[in-house]
């Protein structure tokens, strides 16, 4: 990485329009927060509400760096022969099977059983080689020799035990498999993890990481998001709809609405040829905004008030 | 790792951000690679590499803002805009040859007036090591305003005068006094004295209000140490008092805090818990996985893999009197129970006092701090009876009561005279795992009055007086264990 190497205020310039240019429009800390993984070898825990880009991160960064995308989706239950390796049975139940046929052949000279013994054990233990390992994508992007982004996506979702053997890896960018020994990755891979804080993670691992907090964008921001995903949208029209999301999210709701809903919002609105928000028009699309029944009736009474100041802000 | 960093590593931690070694060695790092200039970049780097939740950030930004803005203030420059216009450009002026040369004599030689006892010692300090820039007198400092080497020489003598150490409000003028004495006030007194003597009224005001600026920034800088490291001491102590007070004496302010505590504690038996459960639920062989677990073995079961059995969670049913004292421990097993969601995803609360009801609707909707309130505005006030809240309970959740149940009541057991129907207890009994009764009250007035312990306490599994933080503690750590 050539701009890692400039002095930190221009990489991390660099990085920001980087981003930019693969869709991805973020703000300085989380510049400062790429750059500093780089820097400190370290992943990078991203926290948040749903929907405010944190997978989107991952891939963005992928692709400004030119690396492969891995990714790790977790779940509960989810454990290291999905996660980091397993063996190929099938195979090497074959191989076994050769060396039966061919032992005969081998031990043909060997006289006596302490012979044949002594014999066999002069052959390699290809058993339990890396031949017979299948990579799984902790192990793959360990193994890839190019450049790889590591996306362990909603890590709050998987037990505590499968958090135990990311350890390694974090750390220190190995993992331990125990018939063979230790596999230290080719390149560093460069590390994401996703959280939706459904549950707390421990200190061991959030120890390990940098700990990125994304909130919801600003109206600027959000503004600058929704014009790099939908370009054609009408500009008054988009400073409409992001100030009335923007006002929504100051609402006592469920479920917030997200950036990616906002962005849905957007293109239906666009699909829908409309010029400017009014009453009639929010209150048919805002099942793309707000996902729980309670929700939208609750704002019903509430609509043409947010309409009306957002439809302030382009005058 | 150097000594600010190490002192802003301490505030954290005292205000609850645990940064571990590690993350303060990234921290220097990361200083190193960013360096100060962008304070607004260096406080968004370090706030990734130490601060690990949305509440740890908070405290950080905190702590950053306080630690980092508040710079030693040693204007003279405004002093001297005030009072004296010319003697401005002069410091100015002096400042230069210094700044630039780094060697002192010239300046001095400029420095006609302020000869004197600090000039004599100067020249002799500078003679014994020429070439370096000698430290130099407290008075030249203050003549020549130079606020770099001024706040060097502060934070040198606030380091021997162990300003570290101080804990108490009182210390603040010791402190003080012993920091500028290290500076070398006694030679500036004099040199005023001097000057007095030689009828400079000028140049003597001069120098002491110059003394006085850096009296107010010593005084600052001795504050702002103290801000750092007794709030966090007491934050402590207050911590450790609250753990064993009495529930019902704490005071509203309080809450907050304990709040918090209660969360941590919640947490720590959260964590310890999902442990122990992992290696208890290895009974029954999975024939399919061990199968092809041993293919590598040529089918022969060499090893062994048990199914693990969907984790065991205990139910758990809290009752609670919420009626007058043993509200304020009520609030606290609440919010203990649902702090605890994971480990105990199935709490099922209800509250009494005159009748019974269940909460768990609202408490998980509201969460236990907005509900509770409601909750007791609700169902307390009016007079205990126990007989009918049994009653009430029976009927609402006997059919729920199971032999995995754990049920805890909460209450003095002081039923107004009423019959506290032990036998619909003893048919609770009977039915579920356990039945555990808190009481508030010490056991000595068990049975005193109209408390009905002494006819509940044998139809219980444990009967127990529990008010304070720790005793709930324990009362529930082993109610994990023996799940």
């Amino acid at each position: 990485m050539t701009f890692i190497d400039q002095d930190p205020k221009s990489a991390i310039d660099k990085i920001q329009s980087g981003f930019a240019a693969a869709g991805y429009i973020c703000d300085r800390h989380i510049a400062t927060s790429i750059y500093l993984s780089q820097k400190l070898d370290k992943p990078i825990l991203v926290e948040g509400p749903p929907g405010v880009g944190k997978t989107e991160l991952a891939k963005a960064t992928a692709e400004f760096m030119g690396a492969d995308l891995i990714r790790l989706q977790c779940y509960e239950g989810l454990d290291e022969s999905k996660a980091l390796y397993e063996w190929k049975y099938g195979k090497q139940l074959l191989y076994t099977q050769i060396l039966k046929e061919k032992l005969g052949d081998l031990l043909e000279d060997a006289q006596g059983l302490d012979a044949s013994m002594d014999k066999l054990h002069q052959f390699g233990d290809h058993f339990f080689s890396e031949h017979f390992l299948e990579a799984r994508p902790l192990l793959q992007a360990l193994k890839s020799e190019k450049q790889s982004v590591l996306l362990i996506d909603e890590i709050d979702k998987s037990d505590h035990e499968f958090e135990a053997y990311l350890l390694e890896i974090l750390s220190d960018y190995q993992i331990t498999v125990p018939e063979i020994g230790t596999i230290k990755a080719r390149t560093k891979p460069m590390v994401f993890l996703t959280s939706n804080n459904s549950r707390e993670l421990g200190d061991a691992l959030k120890r390990r990481c940098l700990h990125l907090y994304i909130p919801f964008p600003d109206g600027d921001r959000e503004r600058k998001i929704i014009k790099a995903r939908v370009p054609d949208l009408d500009e008054k029209l988009l400073v409409q709809l992001v100030s009335f999301v923007q006002q929504l999210r100051t609402q006592d709701l469920k479920k917030l609405p997200a950036v990616s809903e906002t962005i849905d919002w957007a293109r239906t609105l666009m699909l829908l040829h409309a010029e400017k928000l009014d009453t009639d028009l929010v209150r048919n699309t805002l099942n793309m905004l707000l996902k729980f029944e309670d929700d939208i009736d609750n704002m019903d009474i509430e609509i043409p008030k947010l309409v009306a100041a957002a439809v302030k802000e382009t005058r | 790792m150097d000594r600010p960093l190490a002192e802003f590593v301490d505030m954290l931690r005292y205000s609850d951000v645990p940064v571990s070694i590690g993350e303060a060695l990234d921290a220097a790092r990361t200083m190193e690679l960013l360096g100060f200039e962008d304070r607004g970049l260096l406080k968004s780097a370090l706030s990734q590499v130490m601060a690990k939740t949305i509440d740890e950030m908070e405290n950080f930004d905190r702590c950053f803002d306080q630690f980092f803005t508040s710079e030693t203030s040693l204007n003279f420059k405004d002093n001297s805009e005030n009072e004296q216009k010319p003697d401005e450009t002069d410091v100015e002026v002096e400042l230069d040859p210094v700044d630039e040369k780094g060697a002192p004599p010239p300046a001095m030689s400029g420095n006609g007036e302020g000869g004197g006892g600090g000039g004599g010692e100067q020249q002799s300090g500078e003679q014994q090591m020429p070439g370096e820039s000698a430290p130099r007198s407290l008075t030249d400092l203050l003549e020549q305003g130079d606020r770099t080497e001024l706040t060097l020489a502060m934070t040198a003598a606030a380091d021997r005068s162990n300003l570290g150490n101080i804990i108490l409000m009182t210390q603040r003028g010791l402190f003080t006094r012993r920091i500028l004495e290290e500076m070398g006030l006694n030679e500036v007194n004099q040199e005023i004295s001097d000057r007095k003597a030689e009828d400079d009224e000028a140049g003597a005001e001069d120098l002491g209000n110059r003394l006085s600026i850096l009296f107010d920034a010593v005084r600052d800088m001795v504050e702002r140490q103290l801000a750092l490291t007794s709030d966090g001491k007491n934050n402590q102590f207050r911590q450790d008092i609250l753990k064993k007070v009495r529930l019902s004496n704490i005071e509203t302010r309080d809450f907050r805090v304990l709040r918090e505590m209660v969360r941590r504690m919640a947490k720590r038996l959260t964590d310890m818990n999902s442990r122990v459960k992992k290696v208890k639920n290895r009974g029954h062989l999975d024939i399919r996985k061990t199968m092809r677990r041993n293919v590598a073995y040529d089918g022969i079961l060499f090893e062994t893999h048990w199914k693990q059995k969907e984790k065991d969670r205990p139910k758990v049913m809290a009752v609670c009197d919420v009626s007058g004292s043993v509200a304020s421990v009520a609030r606290f097993l609440l919010l203990f129970l649902h702090s605890m969601n994971e480990v105990l995803p199935n709490v099922r609360s209800f509250a009494f006092s005159g009748e019974l009801g269940e909460i768990t609707d609202l408490l998980n909707r509201h969460g236990p701090e907005e509900a509770i309130p409601q909750v007791i505005e609700e169902y307390g006030g009016r007079s205990t009876d126990y007989g009918r809240s049994m009653e009430d309970f029976k009927e609402l959740a006997f059919n729920e009561i199971d032999s995995r149940t754990t049920i805890i009541f909460l209450g003095d057991g002081r039923s107004n005279g009423a019959d506290p129907r032990t036998d619909i207890l003893k048919e609770i009994k009977s039915r579920a795992k356990r039945v555990i009764w808190l009481n508030p009250e010490r056991k000595s007035v068990w049975g005193s009055g109209d408390s009905e312990m002494l006819k509940i306490a044998p139809y219980c599994t444990k009967a127990e007086v529990c008010n304070s933080l720790t005793k709930l503690e324990l009362v529930i750590r082993d109610l994990l264990k023996t799940s």
